[in-house]
């Protein structure tokens, strides 16, 4: 697994992509390269988190409905180590009910599923822009 | 002192002088003794007369010695007879004389005494008359008064020259006037001699005072006339202690002998009148809900005209503390008006002095030490009142206000005693009288009617059980037993069966009745039949409970369908995401031929498994709303299984394994709805089993039923999700299953065509080893195998 969580190459912002459906990971990755990130991918929740600690990604998409902890504890767990990591929720969960659960639980930004590309791109750019 | 001395000495010297003068002539003279004889005769006889003996005889002897004393000194004999004779007359006069006037002055003296003393006896008898104790006085024949002592005059209360114009019949009250008047002519023809009574008379004042009288004729009058001796002792205070002692003895008397007050009331104001000699009595009882003295009972002497005085009292409501009958209500003790005429707070003054009345007295009647009623006496006499009459009429208050207190209470009591029987008879609500011990005393009507029971099956049956069913109602409730302590106001409802055969609810409830000592002496039981109201709110409760099971249905649906909505729209939205977004990457351009396909592929995927997810939604709501239908014809179940193995070889890591009974008889079904419960069956089996493992399906008959099982060595299903395997989006998340994919669906779908086919479907599973998930079809009426149907 460890092999898809290649440290970034010098120069380039990475983003991490946590996400346990094989589609969305291979889209994400495609979209976000080709704009210029280096994209790292974790498969559930606990890798997001391993992940995070360890290369200290620029911002995190974080899908929900993972195996194992899902994607708010995931967040919260990263947050407590690292609060001003940036974290967008992407989440086919998009009742505004869950909107304002992943805003209460810490999400930096809400990233619905399906998306336009550009959103994607536009989102993460945001937030790694430099402050 | 001294000129009597002087006298005394001038009145003894002067015969002794005189004889002196006589002895001198003589000597001097020489005069012869027959010639001064006569001059001391009268010297001697003088003496006598008023000189002492002693005196007398010393002038007799000095005279005997003056006439003598010449002759012997002279010494002539024969003159010496004639004056030694002459001397001896003188001492015998003198003596003789002296004897004589004493005698007289002796008798003289003694009258004078005797005078003096009778003077002295008639001044004590007038003084002792007149500090007589007791009256005492003389009456004329016509009665009239002649002479009256002091005391008869301050019995009277009148002057003696007040008196003197008036006779004993004036000051003899009316009432008693005839029997005096009587007496008197009786006294006077000399028929009796003495007559005595004991009657009032009147003062000056006009108050009476009650006299014991005597009147004894005596000897006539020096004027020749009868007259009467007249003795008189006043004797109120005797009368008043007696008249005190008598009524309070009247008043006890009456309170024994009467039952109520109402009855005692008249005799008992009349026995205080008549002894303590008032004219009017009235009871007045504090009202308590005016707050006032009402009048209550009157008691009058016959012939006395206060009609008007007994309207106004009538009429009256008196207040705490006002006028004389307030004042003794709220203070407690007697008071009194001595005299009307100057009444400042009576209420009736004027109607009482119409009346005649002068005086009042009220005193408290009080029991417990609360005033229950005051009474009021009235006379026409002004009248003084003792502080022995205010200590009677206290303890006289007291005593009638117990006895009031008694008879009221005994009143209630029969009052009361009269009202529970009629309560008890008449009641419409059963009542039980049951002992100490539970036993049954008495029943009434409208028990013995509610339970359809003859009062001695009542004992002996019905009312145990009764008694037994309150119990254990009673401990349900967390009170005690009946019997161990009557909880008050508590009650319970018993299901009780009636002669009749019928079913009551009843409501039983229990009072304790305490004896004198505050012992429960019996216990009362009421009974009431509350089945049409207990059968009411069971309805009522049932229609309640269905309406609150109804709603949390309804609220479960609504929360399951909400919960459906959001798991429908991630999974398609999940689907989506992949379509949407590399259709946009193909769509913008610029990638390679690989790319294009391999993304084409994730469509493709992806647009698939949205197409399945609408498929299974479409088929569980028309299985749901009754709305799919079965095509049955004959089905080869081992062909399906079989079929489905084929289709599923091309899994990498699961072996297959089949084990089928050949001579399964054919089943009636829809060919394309079991093919899909198979296929789904196994796709699960493969999915569950992620390590590779074994998935066998088997088949078998049994008991008119064609048994099928898809059974692997996949990851299990936990016991708390096992029962929850066929409802819908359940999917197996937790464990090593949580990554597996799938609509949530395929299960739910599968029960419900299984069922369809009147089969059913069931899974045995446990963690790390697996899950076996089996149905049953029913076998075809002629139950022939697919080879015999071939064969046909």
């Amino acid at each position: 697994m460890h092999d898809r969580a290649v440290p970034g190459a010098k120069g380039l912002i990475t983003v991490l992509v946590a996400d346990d459906n094989d589609v969305a990971q291979r889209l994400c990755r495609r979209v976000l390269e080709k704009a210029g990130y280096k994209v790292l991918i974790a498969v559930d929740g606990l890798q997001a988190v391993e992940v995070a600690m360890s290369q200290r990604p620029a911002m995190i998409l974080m899908d929900v409905a993972m195996p194992g902890i899902d994607g708010i504890e995931a967040m919260k767990r990263i947050k407590a180590q690292i609060p001003n990591q940036p974290i967008v929720i992407a989440s086919a969960h998009s009742m505004s009910s869950d909107r304002e659960r992943f805003l209460a639980a810490g999400a930096d930004d809400i990233l619905s599923k399906p998306f336009r590309l550009s959103d994607l791109v536009a989102i993460v750019a945001k937030l790694t822009a430099p402050k | 002192m001294k000129p009597n001395r002087t006298r005394g000495l001038v009145r003894r010297a002067t015969p002794i002088l005189a004889i002196a003068v006589v002895i001198a002539l003589q000597t001097g003279l020489g005069l012869p003794p027959v010639l001064v004889f006569p001059l001391y005769l009268l010297i001697v006889l003088l003496t006598a007369f008023y000189s002492s003996r002693i005196d007398s005889l010393f002038c007799a002897v000095l005279a005997a010695i003056g006439v003598s004393a010449p002759a012997i000194l002279g010494g002539t004999s024969g003159d010496l007879a004639v004056p030694l004779l002459l001397a001896a007359v003188l001492l015998v006069v003198a003596i003789a004389v002296h004897e004589v006037v004493g005698r007289i002055r002796a008798e003289a003296v003694g009258a004078e005494r005797m005078a003096m003393e009778l003077q002295g006896r008639e001044e004590r008898l007038r003084i002792t008359v007149e500090a007589a104790q007791v009256g005492l006085a003389l009456v004329g024949a016509d009665g009239g008064w002649l002479l009256v002592n002091e005391r008869l005059c301050v019995i009277l209360r009148r002057s003696r020259a007040e008196l003197l114009h008036l006779t004993v019949v004036d000051v003899t009250s009316e009432h008693d006037q005839g029997a005096i008047s009587e007496a008197l002519s009786m006294l006077r023809s000399g028929d009796i001699l003495r007559w005595e009574a004991e009657l009032h008379q009147v003062r000056g004042d006009g108050g009476r005072v009650p006299v014991e009288i005597t009147i004894a004729a005596v000897s006539d009058h020096p004027g020749g006339e009868r007259v009467l001796l007249v003795q008189e002792t006043d004797v109120s205070t005797r009368k008043r202690v007696e008249g005190l002692r008598d009524g309070l003895v009247a008043v006890r008397h009456t309170i024994v002998s009467a039952t109520t007050w109402e009855q005692a009331a008249p005799q008992l104001l009349g026995a205080l009148c008549a002894h303590l000699d008032w004219d009017l009595a009235q009871y007045w009882a504090v009202d308590t809900d005016l707050q006032a003295l009402r009048l209550r009972q009157a008691w009058h002497r016959d012939g006395a005209a206060f009609e008007e005085f007994h309207n106004q009292s009538r009429r009256l409501s008196i207040a705490s503390g006002e006028g004389l009958l307030g004042r003794v209500w709220q203070s407690g003790i007697p008071a009194a008006q001595e005299d009307m005429s100057v009444a400042t707070d009576y209420d009736r003054v004027a109607v009482a002095l119409q009346a005649g009345l002068r005086s009042a007295v009220a005193f408290p009647v009080i029991t417990g030490g609360s005033v229950i009623g005051v009474v009021e006496m009235l006379t026409h006499q002004p009248r003084m009142i003792e502080n022995d009459l205010v200590t009677m009429l206290s303890t006289a208050g007291g005593e009638i206000g117990n006895f009031i207190r008694r008879a009221e209470t005994a009143q209630a009591l029969r009052r009361s005693e009269a009202d529970h029987r009629a309560i008890f008879e008449r009641s419409p609500i059963g009542i039980a009288r049951i002992s100490s011990e539970g036993e049954l005393l008495e029943a009434n009507t409208a028990l013995l009617t509610m339970l359809e029971h003859d009062f001695q099956v009542m004992r002996s049956h019905s009312w145990p059980d009764l008694l037994r069913a309150y119990d254990q109602a009673a401990a349900r409730a967390r009170f005690s037993p009946l019997l161990a302590g009557i909880s008050e106001g508590k009650s319970v409802q018993v299901r009780a069966g009636t002669g009749g055969g019928n079913w009551l609810w009843l409501q039983l409830s229990a009072t304790s009745i305490p004896d004198a000592s505050g012992r429960p002496e019996h216990v009362l039981v009421m009974v009431e039949d509350v089945t049409v109201v207990r059968e009411a709110q069971d309805k009522l409760g049932e229609a309640l409970e269905s309406q609150r099971s109804a709603n949390a249905t309804l609220e479960k649906l609504d929360r399951t369908k909400t919960e459906f909505l959001s798991i429908v729209s991630h999974e398609f939205r999940t689907a989506l995401t992949g379509i949407q977004g590399f259709s946009e990457l193909i769509r913008d351009g610029g990638l390679e031929p690989d790319e294009v396909r391999a993304y084409g592929g994730y469509i493709f995927n992806d647009a698939d498994r949205v197409n399945r997810l609408i498929g299974d939604l479409l088929d569980l709501d028309r299985m749901e709303s009754g709305r799919m239908s079965i095509r049955t014809a004959d089905v080869d179940i081992n062909e399906v299984l079989s079929d489905s193995i084929a289709r599923a070889g091309s899994s990498p890591s699961v072996e297959f394994k089949a084990d089928l009974d050949p001579r399964l008889p054919i089943v009636v079904g829809d060919r394309d709805r079991l093919v899909q419960v198979v296929s789904n069956l196994v796709n699960n089996a493969v999915k569950y089993s992620p390590d590779g493992g074994t998935v066998t399906l088997s088949s078998r008959a049994e008991g008119g039923f064609a048994l099928v099982s898809v059974t692997d060595t996949g990851v299990g299903i936990p016991p708390d999700e096992i029962s929850h395997v066929f409802e819908r989006f359940r999917r197996v998340r937790s464990g090593a299953a949580q990554s597996i994919p799938g609509t949530g669906l395929g299960l739910t779908i599968v029960k419900q065509i299984v069922e369809m086919h009147a089969g059913k479907i069931w899974v045995e599973s446990a963690v790390g080893h697996g899950s076996a998930f089996h149905f049953t079809l029913p076998l075809a009426a002629e139950n022939v195998t697919p080879l015999q149907r071939r064969h046909a």
